[in-house]
Order: C-alpha cells, then sequence, then structure tokens
C-alpha cells in the first residue's frame, strides 16, 4: 500500500457544500462545510471551525475545531481544540484535548502504528522499566 | 521515521491560516474517491472520483483526472475528465479536448473543443435559459433548504 505518498495535497470542503456518503482514500482533507456519511482517510482531517460532521471518521490526524458527531479513529493524534466539539467515542494513539473544547464519549487508546515495531522489544528487557517509544513532538 | 515527526509539527502550525483564508471553491484531490451526494452553494474542483450525484449552485469542474459516474447539476459546468451519466447546467457546459462524456447532456449553452468525446443525446431547450418558467426543473437543482443554518454557523 502506497500509503506514505498520500500527503501531499488537501482536499477542501467549503462552508455551503455538504457531501451526503462514503469518502474515503489517501488524501488529507479539510471540511468547513457539512459531512455526512463515512470518512476512511490515510491522511489527515481537519474539521473547520464551521465544520461539521456527521459520520465516523477514520484518518491518521484529526483536528476537530468543529463539531463531530460520531465516533472517530485517528491512527495517530487526535487533537480538540477549545472551539471544537466531538460527540462519540474515539480511538486514538495520541489524544489531546484543549481547555474549552467538548468531548463526549468514551475513549480508547492504541498503540500509533508507526511505532507498533517497537512494542516487541519489552517482553525481552524484563529488568527495568518498561520504555515507551512513542513519537512525543513537543 | 524522522520525517513524519517533522511533517506532524509542520501541519499544525500551517492548519489555522488554511482555516482563516475563507475559500470558497471546493477541492476533490485526486486521490479522495466519494461515493454519494454533493449539494450546495459553491464552486467545485473536482480531480477524484465521485460515484453519485453534484447537487450545485455554481461552477463544477471536473478535471482531467476526476472520473464521476452519475449526474451533474450546476450552473456551469466544464469538464475536462471523464463523465458516465448526465449533465444538467442552467447556465452552460463546456467539453475540453480531454473530456471523455458518455449520457446525457442538457444546457442552454453548449461548447466542445476538439477532441473531446461525447456519446450521448444534447437536449438544449431554451425555457432552461430562464430558470422561473421551468418549475419541476427548478425543484430538482433546489438543494434542499436543511442547509438554512449556514449564516448562524458563520457568526462564530
Amino acid at each position: 500500500m502506497p500509503k506514505d505518498t498520500s500527503a501531499d495535497s488537501i482536499s477542501l470542503l467549503s462552508k455551503n457544500v455538504r457531501i451526503e456518503g462514503e469518502i474515503q482514500g489517501p488524501e488529507n482533507l479539510h471540511v468547513e462545510g457539512y459531512l455526512k456519511g463515512a470518512v476512511q482517510l490515510s491522511g489527515d482531517i481537519f474539521i473547520g471551525n464551521t465544520g461539521i460532521v456527521e459520520a465516523d471518521v477514520e484518518a491518521k490526524n484529526i483536528v476537530i475545531q468543529g463539531e463531530v458527531n460520531g465516533n472517530v479513529k485517528a491512527h495517530q493524534q487526535l487533537e480538540i481544540h477549545p472551539t471544537g466539539k466531538l460527540v462519540g467515542d474515539c480511538t486514538a494513539a495520541s489524544i489531546d484535548i484543549k481547555e474549552g473544547a467538548v468531548f463526549e464519549g468514551r475513549s480508547n487508546m492504541i498503540k500509533s502504528s508507526g511505532t507498533a515495531a517497537g512494542s516487541s522489544s519489552n517482553s525481552t528487557s524484563s529488568r527495568g522499566p518498561q520504555i515507551r517509544k512513542q513519537p512525543q513532538p513537543e | 521515521m524522522p520525517l513524519f515527526g517533522k511533517k506532524k509539527k509542520e501541519t499544525k502550525a500551517e492548519r489555522p491560516q488554511v482555516a482563516v483564508s475563507q475559500n470558497e471553491t471546493s477541492y476533490f484531490g485526486k486521490n479522495l474517491r466519494i461515493k454519494g451526494r454533493v449539494s450546495g452553494n459553491g464552486n467545485v474542483i473536482i480531480l477524484g472520483g465521485l460515484d453519485g450525484e453534484f447537487n450545485l449552485r455554481g461552477r463544477v469542474k471536473v478535471a482531467q483526472s476526476a472520473k464521476i459516474k452519475g449526474e451533474v447539476k450546476a450552473d456551469v459546468i466544464s469538464v475536462n475528465g471523464s463523465v458516465k451519466g448526465s449533465l444538467a447546467a442552467k447556465d452552460r457546459i463546456h467539453l475540453d479536448q480531454t473530456a471523455r462524456v458518455e449520457g446525457q447532456i442538457t444546457t442552454p449553452k453548449l461548447t466542445i473543443s476538439e477532441g473531446a468525446s461525447f456519446d450521448g443525446e444534447i437536449s438544449m431547450n431554451d425555457r432552461s435559459s430562464k430558470p422561473t418558467g421551468t418549475r419541476k426543473t427548478d425543484s430538482a437543482l433546489e438543494p434542499p433548504s436543511t442547509t438554512a443554518p449556514t449564516k448562524k454557523i458563520d457568526d462564530r
């Protein structure tokens, strides 16, 4: 799967446009409009201030500034900004929820797909504390 | 993967700026596949795949890499890619050199460039140029009224 060749363009769903249906593909998507259905991307999804998403969303990184009603799954990071609202369950490798953000639902952590290989080495190093190889961009 | 981390930081910093510049033209990249219905007000450029329906007040541009199966309804439609289905414009339709269209075209004004391929029917009735006269087509082109609260959202 040529997943890494994906993230070169950003698709935009502008404010007064709505999509009802399924969206998928190796793309980045910026939503300022209305989206209903299902979203499955191997790129990132950014839901802007005016964006409303009523769908289950799966993407690499998910950034929410607008509203999401549905279950989200981020293979890497989920970010909910102060203006953001998520009603639904989330699954992510890393979560960043800012002050003021709304999140109603359950949260479930997964291992980042990029660092999955590092977890197997933990079983051999039983002496010391386990070292988590999670990427920390800060 | 050190490259990956870098990219992540960059996108984080850039994105809020993208949100500020209110771009009215929607853009669907070439790797994006949409199944379903796209409606509303605004211009759209599509480079990817659509299986379903466009129903827009505005311009639709079907780029060379785009593949559409279904219906396209808009004010102005310009085609460089491939469309299987029907095209209906209130104002005009243009098929460019690289266009591949199979199906039905309904428009008051039409241009087809040399090299374009078109297999199907054309209907150009004069009534459709004045949208108030044709009730039937008008209601079909009208996006659902549920899109009304866009103004409220705008205030935020």
